[in-house]
């Protein structure tokens, strides 16, 4: 097993070690869940969700205390439970007269309260707090990546296929209505796909930066791109590649994993700006 | 093609429990262009938003091309690939990602899902002479969000004009611009209105532009306080009643309950 320190990171200033198979399973997982996070970010920022992927990043610590409460995978809980998160905030948006930004924090301060103080009821929790809050990207399995992969293959022939629909509704919901698009059916499974992508991607990335995954890619991309379609790409490609270089970086350099993919994320963000 | 293209019939809309719309009915012939005038917050736009069914209402309320609008907005496709609407604004940020050719592109196609690439020849081409029949040929390549109001609003036609379609609808679509670009605006809309054969339904707050354009004005106020044509509607004497939430109440509640 490496030697994986308390925010992912990993002593491997030996280069061979990318040939370990935990290591080419890091990759793959840092690969696919950058691309997810750039694919469903892309639209995400345009409809100014970014706030709503953190509140969901951060709410997801409640789904998976309470799994570790109920002695089950808290994966397993994570999704629905995030799935159900978004479902009760985008009803609380829609009929709560408060701005949207106040209930998000409401939903998502709260949760994170409430799940720090259900983990001070555990007595171990074999992956650790700092595991969930920065990610394990080393830890992850053929399963998750299994996982990962078909949310990114569904997600890309979802939103290739409703791409009009999908950029209609983010310009204006009347004239997307007009059109025939199904309009509260469409946000609601836009916002439920992001909640599963955010619930599967935790593991990996962590609670703290999840959001990051979802905004800095399609910032990037969107100041790099003068085509809809090129935009969704570039914003996936450079999920998935800064991904890729920030594990790399990390794994050469010996500094935790997720916090470096966030920086690499971040450099390639003020390069587009410049 | 003539006849009634939409039909409204006893139209009431409640929002929280109370009454924007009470009690509307009006029909609009083929290839007549209407206006929508009254008060801010009289229910023009709610009027626009419960036509093209994204509002709950009751059913049957609403005919479009002899075909009942159902109580989600449901139409047939045919009926839906009919209709064309052009909002007051797009939400767009400082920078959207999205070239002009291709927001026209999105009004080509047919309601329903469809691959990105299916009939692409046949969409560029559509496109293209969108673009030059409104005057943005120059545009194609250019992003939605780098063009100035007067622009945006003619893109907003080629959307329109992409594909034939016989209702327009128009929610205060001039709103924002200036003098000479509402004349500009106004002038192409007529000639794309006698080209295309569009019925048309405008929410408009310009009462001169109503006056030389349209040939039937609706005086809105929560109920439809007057129709007919210009010179009938928008005498000082009416624009004071219409203006007044107060002016006709009593003679409404008397009409509608006896």
């Amino acid at each position: 097993m490496p030697n994986v320190g308390p925010t992912g990171s990993t002593a491997m200033a030996d280069p061979g070690l990318l040939g370990e198979p935990f290591m080419q399973r890091a990759l793959l997982g840092g690969l696919l869940t950058g691309a997810l996070g750039g694919l469903l970010g892309s639209f995400a920022v345009l409809r100014q969700l970014s706030f709503f992927s953190d509140a969901l990043g951060h709410s997801a610590l409640l789904g998976i205390t309470l799994g570790i409460l109920l002695g089950i995978n808290p994966t397993v809980v994570l999704i629905p439970f995030a799935a159900m998160i978004a479902i009760l905030v985008n009803q609380l948006v829609k009929y709560s007269a408060l701005p949207t930004d106040a209930l998000l924090n409401i939903v998502y301060s709260s949760s994170l309260a409430a799940a720090v103080l259900a983990l001070s009821l555990v007595e171990t929790y074999r992956g650790g707090i700092q595991q969930l809050l920065f990610g394990d990207i080393l830890g992850i399995s053929w399963r998750d990546l299994g996982v990962i992969g078909a949310l990114l293959v569904g997600a890309l022939a979802y939103l290739a296929l409703s791409l009009r629909a999908q950029v209609l509704l983010t310009l204006n919901n009347n004239l997307a209505g007009s059109m025939g698009v199904r309009t509260g059916w469409r946000q609601l499974a836009f916002i439920t796909l992001l909640a599963v992508v955010v619930a599967v991607s935790i593991k990996a990335v962590g609670v703290l930066l999840i959001s990051a995954f979802v905004v800095i890619p399609a910032s990037t991309g969107c100041l790099l791109s003068r085509s809809f379609p090129l935009y969704v790409l570039n914003s996936a490609l450079l999920g998935g590649s800064c991904a890729l270089v920030g594990l790399l970086a990390s794994g050469l350099t010996n500094l935790p994993s997720g916090p470096s993919v966030v920086m690499v994320q971040f450099l390639g963000f003020l390069a587009a700006l410049i | 093609m003539s006849g009634v293209v939409l039909r409204v019939q006893d139209l009431s809309v409640l929002r929280g429990g109370t009454p924007v719309l009470e009690g509307v009915s009006f029909s609009l012939q083929s290839r007549s262009n209407t206006a929508l005038v009254g008060p801010n917050g009289a229910g023009k736009s709610t009027l626009v938003a419960a036509v093209l069914g994204l509002l709950p209402r009751s059913p049957c309320e609403v005919e479009i091309l002899g075909h009942p609008l159902g109580a989600e907005g449901q139409l047939p496709r045919s009926v839906r690939s009919q209709i064309a609407y052009v909002p007051q604004n797009l939400a767009l940020q400082r920078r959207f990602p999205l070239a002009v050719a291709e927001f026209v592109g999105f009004g080509f196609d047919s309601p329903g899902p469809r691959c990105p690439w299916h009939n692409r020849q046949g969409r560029r081409l559509a496109v293209q002479r969108a673009l030059e029949r409104t005057r943005c040929a120059d545009l194609g390549q250019r992003l939605l969000s780098e063009l100035s109001g007067g622009q945006l609003k003619r893109v907003l036609l080629a959307f329109c004009v992409v594909r034939p379609r016989r209702l327009l609808v128009l929610d205060e679509a001039q709103a924002g611009l200036d003098a000479p670009s509402k004349e500009q605006f106004q002038h192409l809309l007529l000639e794309l209105c006698g080209q295309e054969g569009w019925t048309v339904l405008q929410v408009s707050h310009d009462l001169d532009l109503v006056r030389r354009n349209c040939d039937q004005v609706l005086c809105l106020n929560r109920w439809l306080r007057c129709s007919g044509s210009p010179d009938h509607t928008l005498s000082p004497e009416r624009l004071s009643e219409i203006y007044d939430p107060n002016a006709q109440c009593g003679s409404y509640r008397q009409h509608r309950h006896g």
